[in-house]
């Protein structure tokens, strides 16, 4: 089990080492230059030399990375050049919206995927399957910024029933709660049908198991076989798959924040690069894609802990 | 957006047509792809007016107006001209991207196959990487190198195509290599490219097919996003996440500025998936549950 771990987080690390090289290089493929930024429009000469020289800039290139690994380190990851705001405070102001956001999606739309992806592989070639699957199919091709605009447009603007633009406040506030409802349908509404999916894949494997023929020949109630016997070992394959799905629910945050004006790195991200604010966007990408890496290594090691067969492979 | 599969499909076995259109959401779906295309190839000719032709006293006409079925947006633009030059852009940006990146995809699954022993290693490792990043991502980190534009995002969307598209001809090709054929095409002084291109590849066909087609639904609705974000296309550019984009501002005044594009990409995505499940059905029986 550990062992499992450790070589997973060995396999990590140059994957780590590529994303910091990568968001290195992006700061020097970019049309500017950090020091005339920093220095202002009516920078001398000298001035702008003795900031390129403080920041390191004249140095090679490799002392260079050296550095910016060493800033990192620190938490430094430059300013922004709009605001000269440190990178670092923006984006720990935007993780916890961010966190918020995907967990209160995932809060509803896995036990409801769960639900009618069992409903599904239960009554298997029913009009009850049809249905969800067709829904499921809908639901992965649906853009989430169409679900998001019809859910302000009717929610929101013509029944005036919840506030649609930013986040309201801590979750533990009625305008918190309010303020995340509808960000949380339309970031969940893209996700029930890839776990109604998956589930019902699983459901159909467990049942047709010889341990579940064994269970209803006990003569125990179907609710007991579907609920204890088969829904629990469908749930192994489910849960890694909703890992592996993170990459999707995170791809679907950046659209739900900007759409809700939600104040969390997606929407960072997106108006960094949009206003050409490389440091912040440099920041933003790095923070993403780090945390990406960190979810997919903690499901693996998940997974592995929930089902022991996958320890060996 | 369905888990990837790494099984292999068997070869495609005469009758796939008909066992497809035995299913009728696949009869429909096929019959709206086969439409789609259609009017996107044919826009020019389709189109009442010119994408760019604005008249502002039919600004934000609502649909039914006389001579807009589908209405005009903000610009007074007519929208099923629009429509018709969104779906011709955005059809081409994907059908680029999954050619472009499905392409160099296969080529290095094919590679992984046949070099097995010096060459599956590195490449599927690479590719695991290149995995650990979700296609938004890759499309924010390319936007943010060379900006926002179409180049960009079909970069990115060819990019994030690669690595899948990889693993799945790497998959189907090595069930190929097994087989006794290709040992006996071998043995007649073939060299690797013609047998990689005579004798593997046909045989994955059918599982490229499949995966490009399920592909090409999932970048449509990726590349929209990325347009929508500000990212890909730009106004005044008929891209339809950038018309759905533009739409947003007056989505309390002229929602059918924005829902009609919305809901041409929510239909162009669902009848790719419909059908990329359908193929798979058809193609290979085992693989339906």
């Amino acid at each position: 089990m550990l062992r499992h771990a450790l070589q997973r987080l060995i396999l990590a690390i140059p994957v780590m080492f590529g994303v910091l090289l990568f968001g290195f290089l992006l700061m020097q493929v970019v049309p500017t230059d950090p020091a005339t930024v920093r220095a202002g429009p009516t920078a001398t000469p000298d001035i702008i030399a003795a900031i390129r020289a403080d920041l390191g800039l004249d140095e090679p290139l490799y002392k260079q990375f050296g550095l910016y690994l060493w800033r990192l380190a620190q938490g430094d990851l430059g300013a922004s050049i709009i605001n000269n705001v440190p990178v670092s405070q923006e984006l720990g102001g935007a993780i916890g919206p961010t966190l918020e956001l995907m967990f209160a999606s995932l809060f509803w739309s896995i036990p409801l995927g769960i639900l009618l992806g069992t409903l599904a592989g239960y009554w298997r070639g029913s009009l009850i399957d049809r249905l969800i699957m067709a829904f499921s199919v809908a639901g992965v091709s649906v853009p989430v910024f169409f679900l998001g605009l019809v859910l302000i447009w009717f929610v929101g603007f013509k029944w005036q029933l919840l506030p649609f633009t930013g986040r309201g406040g801590p979750l533990w506030t009625w305008d918190g709660i309010q303020a995340i409802i509808l960000p949380a349908l339309t970031l969940g509404g893209v996700f029930v049908g890839p776990v109604a999916r998956m589930t019902r894949t699983a459901v159909l494997d467990v049942l047709s198991a010889d341990h579940v023929r064994t269970a209803r020949a006990k003569g125990l109630t179907e609710r007991v076989v579907v609920v204890r016997h088969a829904l629990r070992n469908a749930l192994v394959p489910v849960v890694t798959l909703i890992g592996l799905q993170i990459g999707f629910l995170l791809g679907g945050a950046v659209v739900t924040e900007t759409v809700f004006s939600w104040p969390g790195i997606g929407r960072l991200a997106v108006s960094a690069i949009l206003s050409t604010d490389f440091p912040m966007a440099q920041g933003t990408i790095i923070v993403l894609s780090v945390g990406f890496i960190v979810i997919n290594l903690v499901v693996d090691v998940l997974y592995a802990a929930l089902d022991p067969r996958i320890r060996s492979a | 957006m369905s888990a990837t599969t790494d099984e292999p499909i068997a070869p495609a076995r005469p009758g796939v047509l008909a066992r497809l259109l035995r299913e009728p959401a696949a009869a429909v779906s096929l019959l709206l792809v086969v439409l789609l295309i259609g009017a996107a190839v044919f826009a020019p000719v389709l189109a009442p007016t010119d994408p760019y032709d604005n008249d502002l006293s039919l600004a934000m006409q609502p649909p039914g107006s006389e001579g807009l079925p589908l209405g005009a947006d903000a610009q007074g633009r007519n929208m099923v001209t629009r429509v018709l030059f969104g779906l011709r852009v955005s059809l081409l940006m994907g059908f680029a991207a999954v050619v472009l990146g499905g392409g160099l995809g296969a080529l290095l699954g094919f590679l992984a196959a046949f070099y097995h022993r010096w060459l599956d290693g590195p490449i599927m490792r690479l590719m695991d990487m290149l995995l650990s990043f979700p296609a938004i991502l890759v499309g924010l980190a390319i936007a943010a190198v060379f900006g926002p534009g179409i180049f960009s995002v079909v970069l990115a969307l060819s990019v994030a195509t690669v690595p899948l598209m990889a693993r799945i001809v790497r998959g189907s090709a090595m069930v190929v290599m097994r087989l006794d054929y290709i040992e006996a095409a071998r043995a007649t002084g073939m060299t690797d490219a013609r047998l990689i291109w005579r004798h593997l590849a046909p045989n994955c066909l059918s599982a490229i097919f499949v995966f490009a087609t399920l592909r090409f639904g999932q970048v449509i609705l990726l590349g929209s996003a990325l347009s929508f974000l500000g990212l890909g296309a730009q106004p005044p550019v008929p891209e339809l996440g950038a018309m759905a984009s533009e739409g947003r501002n007056f989505l309390f005044f002229a929602p059918h500025i924005t829902v009609v594009p919305c809901v041409v990409i929510f239909i162009i995505v669902l009848a790719f998936n419909v059908l990329g499940d359908a193929l798979r059905d058809a193609l290979d029986p085992r693989l339906r549950v």
